[in-house]
C-alpha cells in the first residue's frame, strides 16, 4: 500500500478542502446578512430624515413664504456639512437661491422621489455620490434636500474590507483546523496501513497499534486484532495439517511402493503375493481415509452441511452410540454410563454421531479395564454440553491445547488407521453447530466436551 | 435366466472393471458412457438393475435418479459416489436411489449390494416366519428358536439377525449392516460390527452346532442354507 501522500485524490486533501469551502460559505453568507440588513437600516434612517426635513421646509414656505424658507435654509446650513445634508433651492427657471449646492441636477424633475446623483459640492468644490429628493413649491420654485452618500459608501467600503478578512482568517482557520484533525485521523490510519503493510510481507505475528485510549480506532484495532489472531491460527494449521499430510502419507505410500515390487518379485509364491496384496490393500485404504477424513473437516469448517439440519434428540443420539460401543467396551471390560440429560438441538444427526463416535473410541483406547466412561448430557445457557469422560492417564496439562489439531497423536505407539484427525474433525463439527470443543483433565481421566447451540444461529 | 445390468459410468476403467466383475458373475451387462445415454437405456427399460454413478457428463446421476422415477420405472438403483463426505452419502437416497456405495469399493462389496437389491421385491411379500436351516424367527411373536431350543435376543440383536435373514445366502458387508441396521453413514475406526456378530452368535451357536453366519473373508459375513 502507497504512503499516504498530498493529492487532491487523497482523502486528507479533500477532507480540508470541503471543510475550507465550508466554512468559507458560512462566514460568507453570515457578512452578507449583516451587509444587507446594515445597508437597509442605513437607507431606511436617511431617507427618513431626508423626507421630515422636506416636510419641514415645505411648512415653512407655506407659513413664512419664500423669503421664510431662504432663511430657513440658511440658517440650516452652517451645521450640513457635518451631518452630510445637501440643500438646494431655485426658482422656476433653475436659478439658485439657497443652498450649498452649486445647480439643480440635469435629469430630476422636481417631485420625482428618490434619486442617486453625482453632485458638485459649492463648499468643497468636489463631487459627490448623493442621495436626495425634491419636491416643486406652489410657486414654481423646486427644492431638493439629500444627503450626502460618500459617508455610507465609506461603511461599505470598511464592511468590505473587514469581509474579506473574516472570509481569509476563516480559511486558514478552516485549513489549520482540517490539517489537524485529519492528521490525528490519518496518523492512526497509517498505522493500520503501516501494520497490514508488514503482515502482507509475511509476519503474520504483528498486530495493529492500540493507544488504549479506548476510541473508536481502538476499537476497530482490537475487532482487527481477534481477526489476525483467528488468521494466524487457521494458516499455522493449515501449515501444520499441509506439512503433515506430506509426511503423513509418505510412510504409508512407502510401504505401499515396497508391497508392489514385491508383488513383481518372480521368486514370491501364491500365500505370499495374497499376504502383500492384502496390506498394500490396507496402506491404500488407509490414505483413502485420511483423505476423506480431511475433506470431512474442511467441509464441518466451512459449514457444508447445515442445511440439513434438524432437531437432534441428544438423549437418543447417545442412547444408539451407546448401545453399538457397548459390546465392544464390555469386550475391554469397560462400563458405559449415561448422566444428565439436555434439550433437543438443530444439528446434523450423522455428524454428531460420528462425533460422538470418535470421542467414544478415543476413550475405549485409554480407559483402563474394570473402569467406567460417563457420558454426561447437560444444558448451559445457550449451549447443551456432551461431555465424555474416562478413568484413564489423561494428557499431560501443556499437550490440551494441541489436542484437537488436525495430524496431533499423543499416542507415540498410535494404531496403524488412526491419523490424528479424529478429534480435529470433532472440534471441526462443534464449530458447524456454533459451538466449541475442550477437553481437560478430571485426574483421574480425561474429560472431551462438545458444546453445541441450542439456537440456529 | 441370466439378469440385466445396466452400468452407467464415465470413467472407462472402472466401468470395464465392474463390467468384467458382473459378466463373471453371469449377469448380461450393458453400458453407457455418460447421463444422457445412461437415462435412454433406463428408460428402455427391461433391466433388473441399475449400477450409477454420482457425477456424470452431459446429466448427472441425482438427475438421472430423480427423472427414472419420475417417469415412473422403479428399476433398483444402486449409485455410486466419489464424495466420501457424510452429508453427500445420503443424498442419493433422497433422490430416489436404493442404495449406495462410496468410491473406491470393492467389487465384492458392489456384487453384495446387488444381489440385495435383485432380491428385494421378495422381502415385501411378508411372510410371519423367517427360515435358515434349523433356525426359525417368527415376525409377529418375535420369538427366535433353533432347533426347538428359544433363544433371547435384544431388539438389536432380533434387528440384525432379521436383516440376515432376509438377506440369505448372499453377503452382508459390515458397513451395509452399520447403514441396515444402525442408520449409521460413516465407518467407525474399531471392529463395532464384528464385535455385535460374534455376541449374536454366542446366542445362536450351542456348542457343537455349525456356526449359522459364516466370515467371508474380506466381504463380511453369510447366513446360508446350503443351497445356493
Amino acid at each position: 500500500m502507497a504512503r499516504l501522500r498530498f493529492s487532491l485524490h487523497n482523502s486528507r486533501t479533500r477532507l480540508v478542502l470541503l471543510s475550507m469551502v465550508l466554512s468559507a460559505l458560512l462566514t460568507a453568507t453570515v457578512l452578507a446578512l449583516v451587509y444587507v440588513t446594515a445597508t437597509r437600516s442605513i437607507n431606511g434612517e436617511t431617507r427618513s430624515v431626508v423626507s421630515a426635513e422636506l416636510t419641514g421646509l415645505a411648512d415653512e414656505y407655506e407659513r413664512r413664504g419664500l423669503i421664510g424658507l431662504m432663511t430657513a435654509i440658511e440658517r440650516r446650513l452652517p451645521s450640513a456639512s457635518e451631518r452630510d445634508a445637501l440643500y438646494l433651492l431655485t426658482d422656476r427657471f433653475g436659478n439658485v437661491l439657497a443652498g450649498n449646492l452649486a445647480r439643480w441636477p440635469e435629469g430630476v424633475t422636481p417631485g420625482s422621489g428618490w434619486t442617486e446623483l453625482e453632485l458638485r459640492k459649492t463648499e468643497t468644490n468636489e463631487m459627490v455620490p448623493v442621495s436626495a429628493a425634491s419636491i416643486r413649491l406652489r410657486g414654481g420654485e423646486r427644492l431638493l434636500v439629500g444627503r450626502d452618500a460618500l459617508a455610507r459608501q465609506q461603511f461599505d467600503r470598511v464592511l468590505f474590507h473587514s469581509v474579506a478578512l473574516a472570509l481569509g482568517a476563516a480559511l486558514a482557520l478552516s485549513i489549520l483546523t482540517g490539517w489537524l484533525l485529519t492528521r490525528l485521523v490519518f496518523s492512526r490510519l497509517r498505522d493500520i496501513a503501516d501494520t497490514a503493510d508488514s503482515i502482507m510481507s509475511g509476519d503474520l505475528t504483528q498486530r495493529m497499534p492500540q493507544r488504549g485510549t479506548g476510541d473508536e480506532f481502538d476499537q476497530v484495532s482490537a475487532t482487527l486484532n481477534t481477526m489476525l489472531d483467528r488468521i494466524e491460527d487457521l494458516v499455522n494449521n493449515l501449515r501444520t495439517t499441509s506439512n503433515s499430510i506430506a509426511h503423513d502419507l509418505r510412510s504409508p505410500l512407502s510401504r505401499l511402493r515396497q508391497r508392489v515390487e514385491a508383488l513383481g518379485d518372480s521368486h514370491r509364491n501364491d500365500s505370499e503375493r495374497e499376504a502383500d496384496t492384502a496390506r498394500a490393500t490396507a496402506e491404500i485404504d488407509h490414505i483413502l481415509r485420511v483423505l476423506a477424513q480431511l475433506t470431512e473437516i474442511s467441509r464441518a469448517e466451512a459449514g457444508l452441511g447445515r442445511e440439513q439440519f434438524e432437531q437432534v434428540d441428544l438423549r437418543q443420539l447417545v442412547g444408539d452410540a451407546v448401545e453399538l460401543y457397548e459390546p465392544v467396551a464390555a469386550d475391554l471390560g469397560i462400563r458405559l454410563e449415561i448422566e444428565g440429560s439436555a434439550s433437543p438441538i438443530p444439528g446434523h444427526r450423522p455428524l454428531l454421531s460420528q462425533a460422538l463416535s470418535n470421542l467414544l473410541e478415543n476413550a475405549l483406547r485409554y480407559a483402563p479395564e474394570g473402569s467406567a466412561i460417563t457420558i454426561t448430557l447437560r444444558d448451559d445457557g445457550p449451549f447443551a454440553e456432551l461431555g465424555v469422560r474416562d478413568q484413564g492417564p489423561g494428557v499431560p496439562e501443556e499437550d490440551l491445547p494441541r489436542l484437537a489439531l488436525p495430524f496431533v497423536t499423543l499416542d507415540p505407539a498410535r494404531s496403524e488407521r488412526g491419523a490424528g484427525l479424529g478429534l480435529a474433525l470433532v472440534a471441526a463439527i462443534a464449530r458447524m453447530h456454533h459451538g466449541s470443543f475442550l477437553a481437560r483433565n478430571r485426574n483421574p481421566g480425561l474429560e472431551t466436551t462438545l458444546r453445541l447451540a441450542r439456537q440456529p444461529a | 435366466m441370466s439378469r440385466r445390468l445396466l452400468i452407467v459410468e464415465d470413467d472407462e476403467d472402472t466401468r470395464d472393471f465392474i463390467a468384467k466383475g458382473f459378466a463373471e458373475e453371469g449377469y448380461a451387462i450393458e453400458t453407457a458412457a455418460n447421463g444422457r445415454d445412461g437415462l435412454y437405456h433406463a428408460t428402455d427399460g427391461g433391466f433388473d438393475a441399475i449400477v450409477l454413478d454420482r457425477m456424470l457428463p452431459e446429466l448427472d446421476g441425482l438427475a438421472l435418479v430423480k427423472s427414472l422415477r419420475a417417469a415412473g420405472i422403479k428399476t433398483p438403483v444402486l449409485m455410486l459416489t466419489a464424495m466420501s463426505a457424510v452429508d453427500e452419502r445420503v443424498k442419493g437416497l433422497r433422490a430416489g436411489a436404493d442404495d449406495y456405495l462410496v468410491k473406491p469399493f470393492s467389487f465384492q462389496e458392489l456384487h453384495a449390494r446387488i444381489e440385495a437389491l435383485l432380491r428385494r421385491p421378495q422381502e415385501s411379500e411378508e411372510t410371519p416366519t423367517l427360515r435358515c436351516r434349523d433356525l426359525e424367527m417368527n415376525l409377529l411373536t418375535r420369538k427366535v428358536t433353533r432347533n426347538g431350543r428359544e433363544i433371547t435376543l435384544t431388539p438389536r440383536e432380533f434387528q440384525i439377525l432379521e436383516f440376515f435373514l432376509r438377506r440369505k445366502n448372499r453377503v452382508v458387508s459390515r458397513t451395509m449392516l452399520l447403514e441396515g441396521v444402525w442408520d449409521y453413514h460413516f465407518d467407525p475406526n474399531t471392529n463395532v460390527v464384528d464385535v455385535h456378530i460374534s455376541k449374536l452368535r454366542k446366542q445362536l451357536d450351542e456348542p457343537g452346532e455349525a456356526p449359522l453366519i459364516e466370515t467371508v473373508r474380506g466381504a463380511g459375513y453369510m447366513m446360508s442354507d446350503g443351497t445356493a
